[in-house]
């Protein structure tokens, strides 16, 4: 092969593999693909977790601060368990909410946490007390749609969401 | 009489001449794998020759990155527009990202990049080998006491398997480039949540099936290449026909690999 | 005072398709000798030679080398062997993708694991023997003439002081004066090394210089064989039509 042919062919081989490398290196670093180094751990309990699972968000007003790292279930109580990495520069008052919530109809179940006002921070291996469970849409719609016995007035199975409800709701 | 016997011959004729083609393919089926088995064994047992493997690898890896790099980024683009159409008609264009990269990942940076080697560089094995068959090269070797298993066709393998999942890497990398630029120039996404959407959703899973396919896909093409050349017949024009043959046949098993490693793959997660 | 043939071909048969080139074929060669076979074109010659070396199997006969059977003989067995055999094949068949050195030396870098400073030096030493200037050791065979191609070919037939060597018409396709200039240095390689020498060849002129006896083969068989002198002065019918080139005769059009 000619020697010209080849080093245009070698300096093309090199443009493909920088183009590439710059790519990968532009993704992971606004992707937010967190080192996990120093990332402290906390968990919160929930009625029903929905569609949430291993690798979810979780952010605090819309930003995001940590992932979770694992969903189980607690065989006596029948909750189910998240376990959430945080950034170890965020730090969460004692009294925060866990919320599970989606994007959209299709996107996927992750974890908003709203601060509380406490003065203490939650210390890692905390429990976030206040939660909400991942809220059923379809079984919303399929309640308002056919009204369940007497009345449409009576309590529906999933009210409306609140933030600062103590107890998990269904 | 004589007409009796004619009509029975032209019966007889397309019959015989379809058993005796099932026959050649069942004999040739087998014989590939003879010699698949024994390039495998060539390539995985001493002694080697290094310098063959290192220009192995620069001929089929290094140099293929251009024409896999294009196709890729032309694939990703495309690839973003329609599933945005498609995904426009669920009022779920959101999810674009997710799909692009799914597909790209676990089928078509693996069978393109496949294809754009099965065209370059089977041709190219295929040409080569059978050439030197053609001038008594690989006769000569032989009296050289050396093997042409081990110094041909062992190395042209181990590359195979070897630079075809790197360059899936780096299809799967351009792929997903060309997604985005399109979604950030054309159809207006967000720079940032495309790429966080595409990382979020994308399981480890779906990049190594994608390179597995790849490294399995990256001996079908050597193989083909070699197989055809070593026992090309006839002079330049059974190079030729060796190097139709190589590209063909290359392209074949990659897409009915392809079907049965897909089918378990996913009956696997 | 009967000598073991350095090779011998014993009722060997080779068929393709439902035609013998080879039909029983007899034929030895003393230690030392150089023998020329030759015959009308398609009658067998390569074949011959292919037999021998294992690149063909034959389907019926033996192949005796020092006495000893070499027909089916596993590969590895035959790699050991190859390493007292020595080929110049018809093209010089030299591997276009290595420069004249590396081919020349091409057995010794990769069968006896020679170190490249060696090897490169033993291959011009071989470039010299066979009257090739050493600038050409960096070139390519796609640069050189078919007759520098066919010197780089016996340089790389006779880096390892073979004991026995194989020519493949050696000169056909070449200018009468370089064919000259190849025969003589054939025989005088023969000569150097002491080594056992078969060649094929339809160049009488050629045979009468390589070669000590001459056999001629027609018909899968041997139908003549003498001293190389006696060539011209035989009475055989097929040696007498082959040398004197005529159309007609015991030798039927075979194309």
């Amino acid at each position: 092969m000619a020697l010209r042919e080849q080093w245009a062919e070698t300096a093309m081989g090199v443009v493909v593999l920088a183009l590439a490398g710059g790519f990968l290196t532009y993704s992971l670093s606004v992707g937010g693909v967190s080192t996990k180094r120093g990332n402290y751990e906390i968990s919160a309990k929930f009625g029903e977790a929905g569609s949430l699972a291993a690798g979810a968000a979780v952010s605090v007003a819309g930003v995001k601060v940590g992932t979770v790292s694992q969903v189980t279930l607690e065989p006596k109580t029948y909750l189910a368990v998240a376990k959430l990495s945080i950034d170890p520069t965020v730090k969460l008052p004692a009294d925060s909410t866990a919320k599970i919530t989606s994007d959209g109809l299709l996107g996927g179940a992750h974890i908003a946490i709203a601060p509380g006002a406490s003065l203490e921070d939650l210390k890692p291996g905390g429990e976030i007390e206040n939660t909400q469970g991942a809220v059923d849409i379809f079984g919303l719609i399929g309640s308002v749609i056919r009204p369940q016995g007497g009345g449409s007035t009576e309590s529906t199975p999933a009210p409306a969401p609140s933030a600062t409800q103590p107890a998990e709701s269904y | 009489m004589a007409a009796g016997e004619a009509a029975r011959k032209v019966a007889v004729n397309p019959i015989q001449a379809l058993g005796r083609s099932t026959l050649a393919a069942v004999r040739m089926v087998g014989s590939v794998g003879v010699f698949a088995a024994r390039g495998t064994a060539a390539a995985l047992s001493p002694p080697w020759f290094p310098g063959q493997l290192l220009r192995q690898f620069m001929a089929i890896g290094f140099f293929s990155l251009p024409v896999v790099g294009l196709t890729a980024v032309f694939t990703g683009a495309a690839l973003a527009l329609n599933i945005f159409t498609g995904g426009g008609r669920f009022n779920a264009e959101q999810v674009m990202p997710q799909i692009v990269a799914l597909g790209i990942t676990r089928e078509l940076g693996p069978v393109l990049a496949a294809l754009m080697l099965a065209g370059r560089v089977s041709a190219a094995i295929a040409a080569e080998i059978g050439a030197m068959r053609a001038t008594e090269q690989i006769d000569a070797m032989r009296t050289l006491s050396t093997d042409p298993f081990r110094y041909l066709v062992g190395p042209r393998l181990l590359a195979g398997v070897l630079m075809l999942p790197l360059l899936t890497a780096v299809a799967d990398t351009i792929g997903v480039a060309g997604g985005w630029l399109v979604a950030t120039r054309v159809l207006e996404f967000n720079p940032t949540i495309y790429i966080r959407n595409t990382i979020d959703f994308l399981e480890s899973w779906d990049i190594v099936s994608g390179l597995i396919k790849a490294a399995v896909f990256g001996f079908i093409v050597a193989l083909m290449g070699c197989y055809h050349g070593y026992n090309a017949s006839g002079g330049a024009r059974g190079v030729g026909r060796a190097t139709t043959h190589a590209v063909v046949s290359s392209a074949i098993l990659i897409f009915a690999s392809d079907y049965l490693l897909t089918t378990f793959f996913t009956h696997m997660s | 005072m009967t000598q073991i043939p350095k090779l011998a071909w014993k009722g060997v048969t080779k068929r393709f398709g439902d035609r013998a080139v080879l039909d029983g074929l007899d034929l030895s060669v003393a230690p030392g000798r150089s023998l020329v076979i030759i015959g009308g074109s398609g009658q067998g010659k390569s074949v011959t030679i292919k037999t021998a070396l294992g690149l063909m199997r034959p389907e019926a006969g033996q192949i005796e080398l020092d006495g000893e059977n070499i027909v089916g003989l596993t590969e590895s067995q035959r790699r050991k062997l190859f390493s007292r055999i020595g080929v110049l094949f018809q093209g010089a068949a030299l591997f276009d993708s290595l420069s004249i050195w590396e081919n020349i030396a091409f057995r010794l870098l990769n069968a006896d694991g020679v170190p490249r400073k060696e090897a490169r030096e033993r291959a011009i030493e071989a470039l010299e023997q066979v009257r090739l200037d050493p600038a050409v050791a960096d070139r390519f065979p796609s640069e050189l003439s078919g007759g520098m191609q066919k010197r780089a070919g016996l340089a790389r037939a006779v880096v390892a002081q073979p004991e026995i060597l194989f020519f493949d018409e050696p000169t056909t396709g070449l200018d009468p004066i370089t064919a000259a200039a190849i025969n003589e240095l054939i025989s005088h390689q023969v000569r150097r090394l002491g080594s056992t020498a078969i060649s094929i060849t339809h160049d009488l002129a050629s045979a009468q210089t390589i070669g000590d006896e001459i056999a001629m083969l027609h018909g899968g068989k041997i139908v003549w064989r003498g001293p190389a002198a006696d060539l011209r002065t035989t009475d055989n019918p097929y040696v007498r039509q082959f040398v004197e080139g005529r159309p007609d005769g015991p030798i039927a059009h075979a194309v």
